[in-house]
């Protein structure tokens, strides 16, 4: 590999002012690939144990892929990696945009910041130097606001990644927005940085290139991904109309959580308008935007002209924004929506975990434990999409009640008591994202075991609802039968669950979006060895680049084995595990209770080498090579 | 043969410069790439800037030393490094910013369609930006 494509690790003390950068240790490369790889051992290595997520001896991590800034399609992939202050755990939460491209091109590949400034400050990295600036005219701006002034300011090549004031606010499950729309959202990596005092982090592409070690051969495997990716229908879909495509379908199979997971079906005559298609059939979706180096450009923009939100525009909606914010709320309206969206971009928050605050406050009113009186003489009813901006905005700035729920619903059903804990839809601090586990368990314990919370973006199983023919041989390939292609059935689930896992692992590694490897299936373990032979001229197949994404996997369990955690809070929220859902479809027993936990529990972490407790056996880590990195676990 | 634009349908994704950069000089970046991408995230707005062949090519007229000519069989400009004393006049005369004056030297930069199989445009084919049109009057959504 040649110098200039060297992984550059910039260390920023915002306490002290300094920043300095130093070239990573080659001979990790081939054990962590890269990105979330390599940002997961700097997390480890320079994050005391029990540290508190707020404390400036926290650190933020952020981290590249290894192809990202390269024409691989769909690198375009960044994680943030922190100890999160919703739950305590290892967090890594990532985004595409430009900012990881932008970040190669002015010197660096990951950044690690610790320490808290004085006062509101931003960094900009410009030719593989790193300055810190006076952020404080900056300081309460919206994300939009902020990131137009900063670009204004750094030139055309600049991306910015920013908080809004939920981030300030400490908010514990405030985002960090990359280029205007592009969301590192869950797990409050964006109030670490409030905590910090840091309002923006600007990286400018500059005079750098970024090089790989065979051209050619690059080349060649670019091109092979680049027609697999285009010969896959799905692709094409997701162009058109996004993830919120799936909308109509999950609704059908009845798997679309409805009032706070009480249904899994949305019986509204709006349904079809809240999905992809609707968006671009009512005129919804003005443009589809791509992460660097994308092909599929997923990403939407939309914009509102009629009505009481006319005025909105926004990247987005997503799937699990409309999820949240509609079916989960009982809410069908389009435009309050994309309102909502549009607000938690700007302020900075995650739509996915702001919907299920507002979702479980609806509940909790309609049950009665909380008065009129602590809402402002307001009540929150079921499909009351007026108030779905409303809230946000409370929560953003820590007003009224707002002010409870902005510390996440564990907290917050602690707060208002009246049981209202049971339909607090958490695992671990974090809120489980928008699917009907009670039918799908690769999806229960996917979520179950995910380092970060019950949520989707560790090892999504789609794979296990059959969707495609691909879907259905991916599974047998797995499981060695066709037959396993069956959300509702206990068997296999943990091979299902960790091939996700390995494959999850090495995209984040890479940069490589999700959407390519686990729902196209086009670029697969072998295409992944190939492009990380040819980036890095270091051996590698299939089988050891699936190992590596086990080896980050481990390293994050081992994360939070370090902090306390075990197998009781591998679990998923309460309601999952107590109600059956009657309204899915074709499901005998919908209900993930702890007995059926326990035998998918007790078998992912056979598969894995791990004990009853879930932890790392010292035979597993010394299989994986890590049990120099984790000495003293 | 030309480039056709279609700004609508660009995502803004930046595979044409990466792939162009990386295609004429084995490396990747932004700043060495004969397509660049002017954009309006906040309203993603994505205006892809690139030569599109005109047939009245406003950088060949203005050229004092008859530095850049038509490539006959391709239709693209090609550059005689030789002649050009980098006036940069082709630049602000190019109607469609294909022409990048911030090259190494200062030597004008513009798209040579790759001999004929441009990489941005295998690059672009789902969102269709950038395509591969035949001969006659150039047709692009950028606006001039």
């Amino acid at each position: 590999m040649r110098e200039e494509s060297s992984q550059m690790v910039m260390y920023v003390d915002l306490t002290s002012g300094t920043c300095n950068s130093e070239a990573m240790d080659p001979n990790r490369l081939p054990a962590f690939l890269g990105g979330r790889g390599l940002g997961d051992l700097l997390l480890w290595q320079n994050l005391p144990r029990n540290t508190d997520p707020f404390s400036p001896d926290n650190v933020l991590v952020f981290s590249t892929g290894l192809l990202v800034g390269t024409n691989a399609p769909t690198a375009g992939r960044s994680c943030v990696l922190t100890r999160s202050p919703l739950t305590k755990r290892y967090l890594k939460s990532s985004a595409g945009g430009h900012f990881g491209t932008a970040l190669r091109l002015s010197g660096c590949e990951h950044l690690v910041i610790r320490g808290a400034a004085e006062f509101p400050t931003y960094l900009e990295i410009r030719d593989g130097v790193a300055s810190l600036r006076d952020a404080r005219e900056l300081w309460g701006k919206g994300t939009r606001e902020t990131t137009q002034a900063l670009e204004a300011r750094a030139g055309a090549l600049a991306s910015v990644a920013c908080i809004g004031p939920a981030g300030e606010n400490r908010v514990r499950f405030a985002s960090i927005v990359v280029d205007y729309y592009c969301v590192a959202a869950r797990g409050g990596a964006g109030a670490v940085m409030g905590s910090k005092n840091l309002k923006a982090i600007v990286a400018v592409a500059g005079a750098r290139r970024i090089r790989v070690a065979h051209e050619r051969g690059f080349s060649d495997v670019v091109a092979e991904a680049r027609e697999r990716l285009y010969a896959d229908p799905s692709v094409g879909a997701l162009h058109e109309y996004g993830t919120s495509a799936a909308i109509p379908v999950m609704n059908e199979m009845h798997l679309l959580p409805s009032y706070n997971f009480t249904r899994a079906h949305f019986a509204s005559p709006h349904l079809e308008e809240l999905g992809g298609e609707g968006l671009v059939r009512n005129g919804y979706l003005k443009a589809r935007r791509g992460c660097s180096g994308c092909i599929i450009g997923c990403h939407r923009y939309t914009e509102v002209h009629q009505g009481a939100y006319a005025g909105t525009f926004s990247g987005g909606p997503q799937l699990e924004t409309i999820t949240k914010a509609g079916p989960n709320c009982g809410v069908d309206s389009v435009p309050a929506i994309l309102r909502y969206n549009e607000i938690c971009n700007d302020l900075g928050l995650d739509t996915s975990e702001t919907g299920s605050c507002i979702a479980w406050l609806m509940e909790t009113y309609a049950k009665g434990v909380v008065a009129p009186a602590s809402l402002r003489g307001r009540g929150v009813r079921w499909g009351d999409s007026d108030c779905l901006v409303g809230l946000a905005e409370q929560i953003a700035r820590r007003a009224g009640i707002g002010d409870v729920l902005a510390e996440g619903l564990r907290a917050a059903a602690e707060s208002l008591g009246g049981g209202s804990w049971k339909w607090a839809m958490q695992a671990n601090g974090m809120s489980v994202t928008g699917i009907v586990l009670q039918a799908t368990y690769a999806y229960a314990l996917a979520y179950a075991v995910n380092p970060r919370g019950p949520d989707h973006l560790h090892s999504q199983t789609e794979a296990e609802l059959a969707l495609s023919r691909d879907a259905i041989q991916l599974i047998e390939r797995i499981t060695g039968s066709k037959e396993y292609a069956r959300p509702s059935c206990l068997e296999k689930r943990a091979e299902i669950v960790r091939w996700h896992e390995d494959i999850f692992a090495v995209s984040d590694a890479l940069g490589i979006c999700a959407f390519a490897t686990t729902s196209s299936y086009a670029i697969d373990e072998e295409i992944c060895a190939r492009l990380f032979q040819a980036a890095t001229g270091i051996q590698m197949d299939a089988k050891s680049v699936m190992e590596c994404g086990r080896r980050i996997v481990t390293l994050e369990r081992a994360f939070n084995v370090r902090e306390g955690f075990a197998r009781s809070e591998d679990t998923l929220p309460w309601r999952i595990m107590n109600e059956r859902n009657e309204d899915t479809l074709g499901v005998e027993d919908p209900i993930v209770t702890q007995e059926k936990l326990d035998v998918l529990l007790d078998s992912y972490y056979a598969l894995h080498g791990w004990d009853n407790a879930g932890r790392p056996t010292a035979e597993c880590l010394r299989t994986l090579g890590l049990a120099g990195i984790v000495a003293g676990m | 043969m030309r480039l056709v634009v279609d700004s609508p349908a660009c995502t803004g994704c930046n595979s044409c410069a990466l792939s162009c950069s990386f295609v004429h000089q084995g490396h990747f970046s932004l700043a060495d790439a004969r397509v660049t991408i002017e954009r309006d995230s906040a309203r993603a707005r994505f205006v892809p800037r690139v030569c599109v062949q005109c047939e009245e090519a406003p950088c060949i007229a203005v050229c004092p030393t008859d530095a850049l000519l038509r490539d006959e069989e391709l239709g693209c400009i090609r550059i005689v490094e030789a002649r050009c004393v980098k006036c940069g006049k082709c630049g602000p005369a190019c109607p469609f910013g294909g022409v990048r004056l911030d090259g190494p030297g200062r030597v004008p930069v513009i798209c040579d369609l790759c001999g004929g199989d441009p990489e941005c445009v295998k690059h672009c084919r789902l969102p269709g930006a950038l395509s591969l049109g035949a001969e006659g009057k150039a047709r692009t959504g950028a606006q001039a």
